[in-house]
């Protein structure tokens, strides 16, 4: 690592890490979660960035090049399209197989788990996901068994292999060249999204809450265990930064509150606290509008959690939640896209004034960042607050 | 907020799957007309919109009542034979091309199709020329489009461009949860909003 680039690594390191312990680092850190923006930046198409993963690793390259960021989220692309082809994933489409060279992959989201397969997830998860579920999203699984089935089975494990191993290399990289820290280090799921995003679609899930309670309750319980495993896995030990938990369906207004405080809280604060009792803070990315749970929230360890607003009422954030834990978030993508620098510059300032004040405070947009947002909107969030956010 | 007095109509308010359908059986069987049974079923609809607006309603009891209403109409729908009568107008409907997020959009749909507009759901990643097929076709006095992601805004002002480029003579709604009264000027739209009911209640101008 070149000494000055270790210098800056660390530098954004402490601050960031500052600010999630409601500390006062030397300024308000800065943390974009950037994606689609990130391959426009450099050039590239998104059929470029999903396929090639070389391009997208490089086009964060380009980023830490051009922009100064405390945290990063890593490269654009989650997906390598090429693993998904390889396995014939039916539940995603991507550029320039099914859709244009430069549109947003898509979700086919479906009850891809019926009613009468609870019985048999109940009994064993990891049995039923690769019997049963897993031909079902998969064409060339379809034929449990059969060689191509074992073929693409073996492609799949090489694939997900080599785009790891190429990730955990970027990650040298970006810290030992440009300086570069990660946002989050893991990931994992609330349980019940677990069960309502990919298994039994959002219809599924709210007409079993009704027909089948039981059955979800016992699901729910079979998938704790699961993600905190998923989650310290994904961590590699790494126990310093947080994980990354995208919440999906426990925003308002999906569920009724009798709903949220049976079905979606204890499963998740479970989760939550196991990685907290091993060390590993949880970013609690919570999509859309939280405001209604924060009381329960606030049940959690102090510290334990990131909150990230994207539309949770901030003032409400902050009263409850502030001082607890960090908070992160709530420039509005709106205002990046379609908004004037100093729009932004006004907002990012009216931030700091009234909520990063004591400190436990991350900059970053409410959502993520898509190809739809001005390169100047992004400067300004990052030069309001490198200047104004001065402790 | 309408005052609910017959039983179907309470039925399906509170949710009760089970009491619907045998409420509509005995109905059919003591020859209430299928029309009739339809226009309390949607009175119990709208009171679930209602009831959703003022946040007393989440999503689960919305999806719970759309999927109650399903049941019921495939009951009703063969015998109410020859479709479009007693519908008050057709609506076009779709998510915009690159965006594929439809939860919002289908209860738009449900609303509309509970107040008795027959609703041409086009489904999501829908592109411009689909919809003015669609609305040539069916010949739509109104078209609404749904949007989520900011990402594909321009997605929309295209789509709104060239249906009012094609010389038809419709109305066109868009909403989602970033839209305002802005991005309609934006985008050339007739009216906006970022609340299903509403959709409703613009509906009941435009078919006026
Ligand atoms: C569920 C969800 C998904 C599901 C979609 C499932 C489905 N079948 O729709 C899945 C998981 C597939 C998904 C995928 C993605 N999503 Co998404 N998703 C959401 C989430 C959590 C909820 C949206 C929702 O359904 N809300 C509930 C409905 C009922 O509300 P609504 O849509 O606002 O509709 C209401 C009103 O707006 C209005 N309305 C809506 N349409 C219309 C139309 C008319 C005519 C009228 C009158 C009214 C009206 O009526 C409704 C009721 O009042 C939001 C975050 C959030 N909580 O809002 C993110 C969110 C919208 N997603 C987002 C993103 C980024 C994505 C992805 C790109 C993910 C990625 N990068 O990994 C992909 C997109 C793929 C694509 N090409 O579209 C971002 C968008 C950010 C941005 N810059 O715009 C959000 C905001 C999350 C975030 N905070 O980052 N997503």
């Amino acid at each position: 690592m070149a000494d000055d680039k270790l210098k800056l690594y660390e530098e954004r390191k402490k601050r960031f890490l500052a600010a999630m312990n409601l500390e006062k680092p030397d300024k308000v850190p800065v943390r974009l979660s950037l994606s689609e923006f990130v391959a426009k930046h450099a050039g590239y198409t998104l059929q470029e960035i999903y396929y090639d993963l070389e391009k997208n690793i490089d086009s964060i390259n380009k980023l830490l090049t051009d922009f100064d960021l405390d945290a990063i989220t890593g490269a654009p692309s989650l997906w390598w399209a090429g693993l998904h082809d390889a396995v014939g994933a039916k539940y995603l489409k991507f550029a320039g197989r099914e859709l244009d060279p430069n549109t947003q992959f898509q979700y086919h989201e479906e009850a891809y788990m019926l009613p009468e397969d609870y019985d048999a997830f109940i009994e064993n998860p990891t049995e039923w996901i690769l019997n049963t579920f897993l031909p079902r999203l998969h064409e060339e699984l379809s034929e449990p068994g059969s060689y191509r089935a074992n073929l693409s089975l073996i492609k799949g494990a090489a694939g997900m292999a080599m785009q790891q191993g190429m990730n955990k290399k970027a990650w040298a990289t970006w810290a030992a060249e440009y300086g570069g820290v990660p946002a989050f280090t893991a990931m994992s799921k609330a349980p019940f999204d677990t069960l309502a995003d990919t298994l039994r679609g959002l219809t599924g899930i709210m007409l079993d809450l009704y027909q089948r309670p039981e059955k979800v309750k016992a699901a729910l319980e079979v998938l704790i265990p699961h993600n905190i495993f998923y989650g310290m896995a994904t961590s590699g030990g790494e126990m310093e930064f947080p994980l990354f938990m995208p919440l999906h369906r426990g925003s308002f207004p999906f569920l009724n509150p009798k709903q949220w405080a049976e079905f979606y809280w204890p499963s998740l604060k479970q989760v939550i606290e196991a990685f907290w009792s091993k060390g590993k803070r949880t970013l609690f990315f919570a999509e859309g509008n939280w405001t209604p749970y924060l009381e329960s929230i606030a049940e959690l360890p102090e510290k334990s959690i990131v909150f990230h607003v994207d539309m949770t009422d901030m003032a409400q954030a902050k009263k409850i939640l502030g001082g607890r834990f960090c908070l992160s978030g709530n420039v509005p993508n709106m205002m990046l896209a379609y908004g004037k620098p100093e729009e932004v510059r006004d907002y990012v300032k009216r931030l700091i004034d009234e909520y990063a004040g004591d400190g436990g405070f991350i900059i970053d947009a409410a959502a993520v960042i898509q190809g739809d947002a001005r390169e100047e909107n992004i400067r300004a969030i990052i030069e309001t607050a490198r200047e104004y956010g001065v402790y | 907020m309408v005052n609910l007095t017959d039983e179907l109509s309470i039925a399906i308010a509170e949710l009760d799957g089970d009491k619907v359908m045998a409420l509509v059986k005995e109905r059919l069987q003591a020859g209430v007309k299928p029309l009739e049974i339809v226009k309390k079923l949607q009175d119990g609809m709208t009171r679930v919109g209602e009831l959703f607006e003022t946040g007393e309603f989440f999503l689960s009891e919305l999806i719970n009542c759309g999927e109650i209403m399903k049941g019921a109409m495939a009951e009703l729908e063969p015998i109410l034979a020859g479709g479009g009568q007693g519908y008050r107008g057709n609506i076009v409907i779709g998510t915009v091309k690159g965006d594929i997020h439809d939860l919002g959009k289908n209860i738009v749909v449900m609303l509309l199709k509970g107040t008795g507009y027959n609703v041409i759901d086009l489904g999501v990643d829908v592109a411009p020329e689909r919809f003015i097929e669609a609305v040539k076709e069916n010949n739509a006095p109104l078209l609404a489009l749904s949007v989520l992601l900011t990402s594909c805004l321009d997605s929309m002002k295209e789509a709104v461009t060239k249906v009012k480029e094609s010389g038809l003579d419709v109305k066109v709604l868009i909403g989602g949860p970033i839209i305002d009264d802005n991005f309609r000027e934006y985008c050339g739209a007739d009216f906006s909003s970022n609340i299903a009911s509403e959709g409703v209640k613009i509906a009941e101008k435009v078919f006026a």
